[in-house]
């Protein structure tokens, strides 16, 4: 093997190129503390759940086909069950060893051993047993439970092998498909992730959505649908207009991956966070008091601020002359604590629908209700050291952990990827951090310490590579109302600034960005990241 | 302020018809009658229409030769039962209470289903086709064997004769059986091959029919059972107080210490792995502490099972709720399922979260829960399809062991006391607020009975 070449692999890794910042999507980050995971149901010794085993999931499909936006929305769900995952895009280790600005050899796409040059092998084969080696490493030696191999894998040969070799390893293999014979749906694709390329540059967009099509099949001239049925596959046809679903040995995640893929689409929406309004017992769980006068002012606030930015991007995209553009229904999602009903009054009135979600209740507070933090420390002072070593399991005597109320929020998550209508969602501040959580892929540690000020709608945009947070700010509110809620529990956290999960990134209102762009850990220290925006290039592999 | 009720959970206000298509004796009516009762338990309201029992009140016991499809006069009476079974769910449906209606037939051509998918359409109703398809020749007779001999159409017949019988019956459907192709590829629909073997599913357009669609999926027919415990008798079941996080009490640690033999003694098939599940509360980790330590079996602690959160209440006795909240006992007794407590839960609360823990249960095989009334009933209720307005009251006494095993079409139950006193923690509807004494209510009280070896079978109505 030549040494030189794998250093070069290894320098350019993927895990030293992805890095992203917490007001970015963190899903192509390698979470630093493994043990954290915000919906695991328990943990067990080698951090693996014990009922499944270690699977490599093997994406099947032509470029263009939606397999990283799949691959990404799986590891999003499957890290935010506990599951280790990793993705491994082949792509990358493609261009870790090609440096930009060289162009891979014209054959270096053909499955087919006649047709491409000696090298040309030679430098693939070296890619993908870099890649390859690189996942048995991370379910031998790093507790990881399932890698996402992302490749095009466009011959029943190879895909057998595959699986083959897996197995001797005692690794599962479950093949997931994306399958399309609809062009617009193609065409879409290209337009929406492909053409971003530094390639296409100043290119009209028919033009450049051509150009990338005829690149492909000129590149890759074979490919053949999965038809084993001796694999574990799962396929997905036209974007989950049909799922074809070959079960020779699923087990308890591969069950669970099939549900969630049965909720996946690829249709663009918007997910909005807004809090509740102040109550008249703000400090009281059990009370689950009606909105006070200033959280009346509030939902009438929220309320119109909401719909005038939505009126404002409306009448943006209008002019931008996007065709097939319409304006998707808002619905709205609140929890059945009556402070959440109540703040979604306006809109109620106003003919939006509204659903009420027991799921989304609040953190429980346990014995800490309408304890101050003083007290709690000199009560339960055995329980604050154990809560601030793991704020995010710890649970207090008969309240919740953040881990329980993620469990709970399961559902809502599957429901939350199923709707099609843009959405906002009313809830207590604990709620809307697990929610942040799953769609921004944070670090479980992170969570508790999210903040969502009331002057500020969250706003999420998801993007095939990655989703992408902005806040919109609300005027005229007065300023007590503003900062973490008075009715919030109060469990003692270390002491802090404020921390916002997202930096004002293209607020349409140029709302005021807070000054910090850190992520505080625990122990108070900040670790400044700056975001970084990934490209995705204009070919994929193929192996 | 504008009340929104919003009793039920799934995502939109649409109908749904789940139509079964497929031959005889391919599962069909199982699946339609789980889906029901799962359905009912999360709260959505669905019935089955079967087509069957609507021919059978003109024809009870037809010969196989009624099936022939060149039978005009049995074409003919099949189609006026299935006119009939459709109907009766459009009205149904238009009565207002329906959710989802499941059709259970063999819907076998394409007519047919096309004439449902109109019908369905015109009366605004959402189709969703679930197709069991099976050419194991071995698990069809077993389902003949088990399932058919037993029907309605051949009671009191020879069973040898009767399984015959049902063969020819299914080679006349076979000769116009139509699957479900690419000419029919806009309805919505799930295939089942050799009971999930391979699974398509079609164009599902919403969260409900998605999650029936899982649901369906990880239904198995391998034989295991479900052992339910309540946790041994707390601390505060002593004192009446409901809630709160006590330790077991002395009487409940025998309990404990007693739970692996009373296991053992209700019976497990040799090499059975069985796996503990118990609430993140003292009182059920301290039950299950000891059978834990003697199997070794794995053991996972759920916070889902956590007992229904009482609010305000918490800590309190009924006599004291009656005192300091007359409005709300009495709110309670009215409508105990949709009752929620200040601050807490509702039974229907609890089932909500206990839905992904059923999910989990029917993909699992031997699984013994050691929970807590309130979500005890809950689970019961699921697999023993209890009306929600019963299943709050019914009546789960401390230190018993109630063994569950799924059927073809029910589940058998059996129960096994300990022979270990504990007070009642029951308390019947309308009754003064304390906890029934069980020596009052039932002359033979619980203490000197013997443990109950005769299993107590019930049988889940078809």
């Amino acid at each position: 093997m030549d040494t030189l070449l794998t250093a070069e692999i290894v320098a350019n890794s993927p895990q030293f190129r992805r890095k992203s910042s917490i007001f970015v999507d963190a899903i192509h980050d390698l979470p630093e503390k493994a043990d954290l995971a915000p919906a695991q149901l328990y943990s067990t010794e080698s951090g693996r759940l014990f009922h499944s085993g270690r699977i490599v999931i093997i994406t099947v499909g032509l470029p263009a086909r939606g397999k990283t936006h799949i691959s990404v929305a799986l590891a999003r769900y499957l890290r935010w069950l506990g599951v280790k995952t990793r993705i491994f895009h082949l792509g990358d280790y493609r261009r870790a060893t090609i440096p930009s600005g060289e162009d891979m050899p014209d054959d270096y796409f053909f499955v087919n051993g006649k047709s491409s040059s000696a090298s040309s092998v030679l430098l693939r084969q070296k890619i993908v047993r870099k890649c390859r080696e690189d996942i048995y490493h991370f379910l031998n030696h790093e507790n990881g439970q399932i890698a996402i191999y992302d490749a095009v894998n466009p011959l029943p040969s190879g895909r057998r092998s595959l699986a083959k070799e897996f197995a001797k390893h005692d690794i599962e293999t479950l093949f997931i498909e994306s399958w399309c014979d609809d062009e617009r749906i193609i065409e879409e694709n290209v337009r929406r992730v492909k053409i971003s390329s530094p390639d296409y540059v100043s290119w009209n967009p028919e033009d450049a959505v051509k150009h990338y099509l005829t690149r492909i099949s000129s590149r890759i001239p074979q490919f053949q649908t999965m038809e084993e049925k001796d694999l574990n596959y799962i396929k997905m046809i036209n974007a989950g207009e049909r799922l074809i679903i070959n079960n020779q040995s699923f087990g308890y995640l591969s069950n669970r991956i099939v549900f969630y893929l049965l909720n996946l689409h690829i249709k663009s929406r918007r997910t909005y966070f807004a809090r509740a309004g102040v109550s008249l017992e703000a400090d009281s769980y059990k009370a689950d008091a009606s909105l006070s006068e200033q959280g009346e002012d509030y939902a009438k606030k929220m309320t119109e601020c909401l719909l005038a930015h939505r009126e404002s991007e409306h009448r943006a995209t209008g002019e931008q002359g996007e065709t097939g553009y319409e304006a998707r229904p808002l619905k709205v999602w609140t929890s059945t604590r009556r402070r959440t009903v109540e703040t979604a009054k306006y809109l109620y009135e106003k003919g939006y629908t509204v659903r009420q979600r027991p799921q989304m209740s609040q953190l429980h507070p346990g014995v800490c209700e309408k304890m101050s933090e003083e007290r709690i420390r000199a009560e339960y002072a055995d329980e604050v050291l154990k809560h601030e070593l793991d704020p995010y399991h710890h649970r207090y005597p008969r309240a919740e952990s953040y881990h329980d109320l993620a469990v709970r929020l399961e559902p809502i998550i599957l429901e939350l990827e199923r709707e099609q209508n843009d959405l906002l969602i009313i809830a207590h501040e604990s709620v809307l951090r697990v929610l942040y959580g799953y769609l921004m892929a944070c670090n479980a540690a992170d969570i508790p310490f999210l903040e969502f000020p009331r002057d500020e709608i969250i706003e999420i945009i998801p993007e095939s590579y990655q989703n992408e947070a902005r806040r919109i700010h609300i005027p005229q509110l007065p300023q007590e109302i503003v900062p973490a809620s008075p009715e919030d529990l109060k469990i003692p956290v270390p002491p802090s600034g404020i921390v916002s999960p997202i930096q004002g990134l293209n607020s349409p209102q140029g709302g005021a960005s807070t000054p910090q762009s850190g992520l505080r850990t625990p122990s108070g220290i900040r670790t400044p990241r700056e975001p970084e925006r990934i490209l995705q290039e204009h070919v994929e592999d193929v192996v | 302020m504008a009340l929104i009720d919003m009793r039920y959970v799934q995502s939109d206000d649409s109908k749904i018809c789940v139509v079964m298509v497929g031959l005889p004796a391919r599962g069909k009516s199982l699946i339609s009658g789980k889906a029901m009762r799962y359905l009912g338990w999360v709260g959505v309201p669905a019935r089955v229409f079967n087509v069957g029992s609507y021919r059978r009140n003109n024809t009870p016991q037809p010969a196989a030769n009624f099936f022939d499809p060149h039978n005009e006069e049995g074409e003919r009476m099949r189609r006026a039962a299935a006119e009939a079974a459709l109907d009766d769910m459009i009205s149904w449906f238009n009565a207002g209470k329906g959710v989802v209606a499941i059709l259970d037939a063999t819907n076998s051509t394409k007519k047919r289903r096309q004439w449902i998918y109109e019908k369905c359409s015109e009366a605004n109703i959402e189709t969703l086709f679930v197709e069991s398809i099976c050419d194991d020749e071995d698990l069809i007779m077993t389902n003949i064997l088990e399932v058919k001999t037993t029907s309605p159409d051949y009671k009191g017949q020879d069973p040898e004769l009767a399984a015959l019988d049902f063969r020819n019956r299914i080679r006349n459907y076979e000769k116009v059986y139509e699957t479900i192709d690419d000419g029919e590829k806009h309805y919505t629909y799930v295939k089942l091959i050799n009971v999930g073997s391979t699974v398509i599913i079609n164009q599902i357009k919403d969260y409900l029919s998605s999650r029936l669609v899982y649901y369906i999926q990880n239904l198995h027919i391998k034989p295991r059972s479900i052992w339910l415990s309540r946790h041994g008798e707390s601390e505060y079941n002593l004192t009446g107080r409901i809630g709160g996080d006590s330790n077991i009490s002395e009487r409940g640690e025998a309990y404990a210490r007693a739970l692996p033999e009373l296991l053992r003694k209700s019976g497990i098939p040799p090499n059975t792995k069985i796996v503990i599940w118990t609430s993140t509360l003292r009182r059920t980790i301290q039950t299950a502490r000891h059978l834990k330590a003697e199997t070794g079996f794995e053991k996972l602690e759920w916070k889902a099972l956590d007992e229904l959160d009482s609010g305000v209440c918490d800590g309190l006795t009924y006599e004291q709720i009656a005192e300091k909240y007359p409005e709300d006992f009495a709110a309670r007794d009215e409508d105990k399922y949709n009752y929620r407590y200040r601050g807490g839960e509702s039974y229907r609360d609890v089932v909500i979260r206990l839905e992904p823990i059923i999910m989990e249960l029917e993909r699992s095989e031997n699984v013994i829960i050691v929970t807590h009334q309130a979500v005890l009933r809950c689970i019961y209720a699921y697999f023993m399809n209890v009306p929600q307005e019963q299943s709050p009251w019914m009546e789960v006494p401390l230190h018993t062991l109630i063994k569950l095993t799924p059927r073809a079409y029910g589940t058998d139950e059996e129960r096994f006391k300990a022979d270990i006193p504990a007070v009642s923690t029951w308390r019947g509807k309308g009754s003064s607020a304390r906890h029934q004494d069980y020596t009052a209510a039932n002359p033979k009280s619980p203490e000197q009975e013997a443990p109950s070896e005769a299993p107590a079978e019930a049988k889940e109505e078809k």
